[in-house]
């Protein structure tokens, strides 16, 4: 995220950028640094002081009682090679993997589908509109409750759904391969924020560009292809970073639909709900491993880095 | 713009600024008032069961005048959660319920306070029943109620309840073989959940999980897996499809089930239609089943230690348990505590107390339960591994988790 | 003919977006076993003979036994004083941010984005730790001053500020106004896209956020909303499936009501944003 915002050229040409002279700049100086503050000391008080406190954690064997003792890189190690403490530990990067790559996707074409439609129309845009942002609204435990009734094996409307059109019902949250994609669909369910951003982005678009490749004989198919969708590239960008970020850290959802009926939260069938935050949810208050979770913590840390990165290095390049 | 500037800074900072004046209200866990009691406790089972701890708790205050208790009521799947973050936050309650397994963590490093001495005599308990609050030999908790599972079958569908392992697999085909949307068993799963009844299983063809003293791994073994294996044949007449659905027993959809005492009152509101009874878990060599319930411990940060001490006594004191063992959906710990009358069902859990054990007395026991048992159970009823496989794969893994050599 | 086939598709994923609500809503008056209706019903219907059977009883549970009344009161307390007092923190901090110079501002800014990065689980003991030394541990200010304010939220404001044509306040400058002056009379009034982005975005995720709640009340006379469903959800027989969705109709339908008076002003103001990565 810092990238654009560093590179951003405006902020040197802004009248902030242009430094004044005399009283009035050292006035600037106080006036920017008194302006800043409650948000800096909030930073260093909520922010930066619990990150530097949970590393500290991260090199010890607290488990939110007794005092913490130094075990130096041990839980690091451990989580990355010891499967005996650790069994679950990989199996919940692949889950988280696999959720991500199916959920950040998914969620985009839906909202993007959504917007263009919207895009396109005039009469009763509000309304669609309003309809399709609903699903945001909703509380995570109440999202949770809502759709492990959906997906009921006996009682759901989906399997009633799919029964209409001759398709045999599942077992969705029981089965592992379907898990990850039932929790996906949740997912694009709740894209209205992303749909949003993506109509701002369309209404971005001017409309002479549009117009001119009308007059070249283009046909819609080709116009999204062509001006569309390049046009929205920085939206995308932003979207699927964001995305990201927020489907590698997915926990809410997860600990509501697999935790109730009196069934302590394993991560779902084969632990194929185990997502990584869920994981290191379970040692931070359910096996006493405060220490070991803030190692998880920190190694989520450095992956979301890496692929933000890399997503900076690669799809940026190919975007522009 | 000295105004403007004022203005912003001065109510920006405003929330900030305020947490100094946030200080003096905070605390909880009895401070201030030396004569307020904070107790935690599961959520009510039913309203009744709430009406009943009301009651117990205005007959303290009334024993003991100038003293208010404040009951703080909290999910079970949150609660070691909540706890956690408030021994973090050092804001304990002055007394709580604390899991079982639990106990002998916090009382190892000090989170809680030993029993002192003269407050109860020990021969007026169940000797199971107290024995879980023990740790290195000390008394650091009492029990509330104790508590067992048993198998609820569906008088329609099961007239006479199974007795044997041989039993309960004839009746389950025949239920299933009768009408195919009907699930003979809803067989437990390879959850935490399901890994928490299996003990009571493989006690039933004579077996152990552990052998605590002896530092052995034993769920290896015959019995434990005949055990699983148990669970493997009974799924091929009960179908997951119609056992994940919500409820599956009380909807008559699973002709049998296990769960305890805490879901008759539950199920008999919720459905009364539903004809049903509870017998003992079928067993194979030995009757047998689980044993559970509350305990009750004092946080040592508590200012009110004494008085908290004397709350939980009186809970488990012979004229309350009784009243509160039941509500809390157990059986009364104190010898002499009165049994609350309950349905013809009440007869199977007391019989299958008398025969129930302990878990394994572990203190790592719940991420054993979750991170190794309970995914070698599911591998078994998913066809992944064969019975035999999985429980020696999870044996050798439960014996590297806990530096065993047996 | 290529209008009718977008409305089509409009009005089939509208559906899917709605019908889980009308499931929800539905519920939320049934009688206890009606739920479980082999044809799962968008009515609230006798299971057996397919008469209509409403109830109000669950509201009459939730909002009595399940203490929703009071999380209600508790959320609506907790959004009105932190969602704007962590608006008003941002805005500010983004403002200087964007325009006006100090002494390592910038490479200040990039420190405080890296703290975007940090997965919020991580920081939860710690924070809880800090919560506690202030003093503000199961108390009301800890629901708020822990989360007023948001990084994220100053990005967004501050990319947004500096979009904005410089001319108009250059001009301010010129003829003498302060930089206070300036925010409030000419850059306030121009960001209202941003400045609903942000109250929507944050607004929702405070109504809904369980996790922080959770951990950092132990008195339920405290408890918000979602606590309050999460004590449906997660109750010893299972959770029951009438309550929950009277409880999640209950918190649902003051954010629809604030979303349709103001949807104009929302959701129009969103898709103005001008966010462009």
């Amino acid at each position: 995220m810092a990238a654009p915002a560093l590179a951003d050229e405006r902020v040197a040409a802004g009248p902030g950028g242009r430094a004044r002279r005399g009283p009035g700049r050292r006035r600037d100086h106080l006036v920017g640094a008194l302006l800043v503050a409650p948000a800096l000391v909030y930073f260093l008080v909520f922010l930066l002081y619990p990150a530097l406190s949970a590393l500290y954690y991260s090199f010890t064997d607290w488990n939110l009682r007794s005092d913490a003792n130094w075990v130096g890189l041990a839980n690091y190690a451990d989580l990355l090679f010891d499967d005996v403490k650790y069994p679950h530990f990989w199996t919940s990067v692949r889950v988280t993997l696999q959720y991500t790559l199916i959920a950040v996707p998914l969620t985009l074409v839906a909202a993007l589908a959504q917007a263009l439609l919207l895009n396109a129309i005039r009469r009763g845009a509000n309304l669609f509109r309003l309809l399709l942002f609903l699903p945001v609204v909703t509380a995570e435990a109440a999202v949770g409750a809502i759709w492990r009734w959906l997906y009921d094996p006996q009682y759901g409307l989906i399997n009633t759904l799919l029964g209409l059109v001759g398709i045999p019902g599942q077992n969705w949250l029981n089965t592992p391969e379907l898990v990850i994609p039932a929790l996906a669909f949740i997912a694009a369910w709740q894209c209205g924020i992303s749909m949003i951003i993506y109509l701002a982005g369309l209404k971005g678009i001017p409309g002479t560009i549009q117009e001119a490749a009308v007059i070249d004989g283009a046909g819609p198919w080709q116009r999204f292809w062509r001006v569309t969708f390049p046009m929205l590239r920085p939206t995308t960008f932003y979207l699927l970073v964001t995305g990201v970020i927020a489907a590698l850290q997915v926990f809410g959802l997860v600990y509501v639909i697999f935790s109730g009926n009196g069934r302590s939260v394993t991560g779902g069938p084969e632990q194929s709900g185990l997502t990584y935050v869920l994981h290191l949810y379970l040692f931070a208050f359910r096996y006493d491993a405060m220490g070991a979770a803030c190692a998880m913590s920190f190694i989520l840390l450095v992956f979301i880095v890496i692929v933000t990165a890399l997503q900076f290095r690669f799809v940026r390049q190919e975007a522009s | 713009m000295g105004r403007g500037l004022v203005r912003g800074a001065v109510v920006a900072t405003l929330a900030t600024a305020l947490a100094a004046c946030g200080g003096s209200g905070g605390g909880g866990g009895g401070q201030g008032d030396a004569k307020q009691l904070t107790f935690w406790m599961y959520q009510d089972r039913t309203p009744q069961a709430g009406q009943v701890i009301e009651k117990v708790r205005q007959d303290f205050e009334q024993a003991n005048p100038g003293v208010t208790v404040k009951i703080v009521k909290i999910p079970k799947d949150d609660y070691n959660t909540k706890l956690g973050s408030a021994v973090a936050g050092k804001s304990t309650p002055d007394a709580g319920i604390l899991d079982q397994p639990l106990v002998s963590k916090y009382a190892l490093d000090g989170t809680i306070k030993e029993v002192p001495a003269g407050l109860i005599d020990e021969a007026d308990y169940y000797k199971g029943a107290l024995d879980t609050n023990r740790a290195g030999g000390k008394l650091y908790g009492l029990p509330q109620d104790q508590t067992t599972v048993a198998l609820f079958y569906n008088k329609k569908l099961v007239p006479a309840p199974p007795k044997t392992w041989d039993d309960l697999k004839r009746i389950s085909a025949q239920v299933h073989a009768a009408d195919a949307n009907v699930a003979g068993m809803n067989v437990p799963k390879g959850d935490g959940y399901g890994a928490w009844m299996f003990p009571g299983v493989v006690h039933g063809a004579g077996g152990e999980m552990v052998d605590d003293a002896g530092k052995k791994v034993l769920f290896d073994q015959q019995p434990a897996v005949e055990a699983l294996q148990l669970w493997v044949d009974l799924q091929q007449s009960s179908p997951r499809k119609i056992t994940d659905s919500d409820k599956p027993f009380e909807n008559g959809l699973a002709a049998m089930t296990i769960s305890g005492p805490w879901d008759v009152p539950t199920i008999r509101e919720q459905f009364p239609d539903l004809d049903f009874g509870v017998a003992p878990l079928p067993y194979k060599s030995e009757p047998a089943g689980n044993i559970g319930g509350e305990d009750s411990v004092v946080f040592s940060a508590s200012p009110n230690a004494d008085l908290a001490w004397k709350w939980l006594a009186f809970l488990a004191g012979a004229e309350h348990n009784g009243a509160v063992a039941d509500a809390f959906g157990g059986f009364p710990v104190h010898l002499k505590a009165r049994v609350v009358a309950g349905g013809p069902e009440q007869a199977a859990f007391l019989d299958q107390l008398k025969v129930a054990h302990a878990r394994p007395a572990v203190p790592q026991w719940i991420q054993v339960n979750d991170e190794i048992i309970a995914p070698a159970i599911e591998s078994a009823l998913t066809g992944k591994a064969t019975a035999q496989q999985a429980l020696s794969d999870a044996a050798g893994r439960t014996r590297s988790l806990l530096g065993w050599n047996g | 003919m290529r209008k009718a086939s977008m409305y089509a598709a409009l009005v089939l994923l509208a559906a899917v977006s709605v019908v889980p609500f009308l499931w929800m809503l539905a519920t939320s008056f049934k009688h206890g076993q009606d739920i479980y209706s082999k044809v799962p019903s968008l009515l609230p219907l006798d299971r057996k003979t397919g008469e209509w059977a409403a109830t109000l009883g669950n509201y009459d549970y939730v909002l009595g036994v399940g203490g929703l009344g009071g999380a209600f009161v508790n959320s609506v307390w907790v959004c009105a004083v932190l969602v704007p007092a962590k608006l008003l923190i941002d805005a500010l901090a983004a403002y200087a941010f964007a325009r006006i110079p100090f002494p390592g501002r910038d490479r200040l800014f990039v420190i405080m984005l890296g703290g975007m990065m940090v997965p919020a689980i991580t920081l939860l003991v710690p924070r809880i730790h800090v919560t506690q030394s202030l003093g503000m541990f199961d108390t009301g200010w800890g629901l708020i001053v822990p989360n007023i304010a948001s990084v994220l939220d100053i990005f967004l404001m501050r990319q947004f500020f500096l979009s904005l044509p410089a001319e108009l306040e250059e001009a301010a400058l010129i003829d003498g106004a302060g930089r206070m002056r300036i925010f409030w009379t000419i850059v306030l009034p121009l960001s209202k896209p941003v400045l609903a982005v942000v109250t929507i975005t944050s607004f929702l995720f405070h109504w809904n956020d369980l996790v922080w709640p959770l951990l950092v009340t132990n008195d339920p006379e405290l408890y918000t909303l979602p606590l309050a469903l999460q004590q449906l959800v997660a109750s010893p027989d299972g959770g029951r499936a009438y309550y929950i969705m009277a409880g999640a109709t209950l918190a649902v339908l003051p954010v629809i009501a604030v979303l349709l008076v103001f949807q104009r002003r929302i959701l129009a103001g969103i898709a103005f944003t001008g966010l462009k990565g």
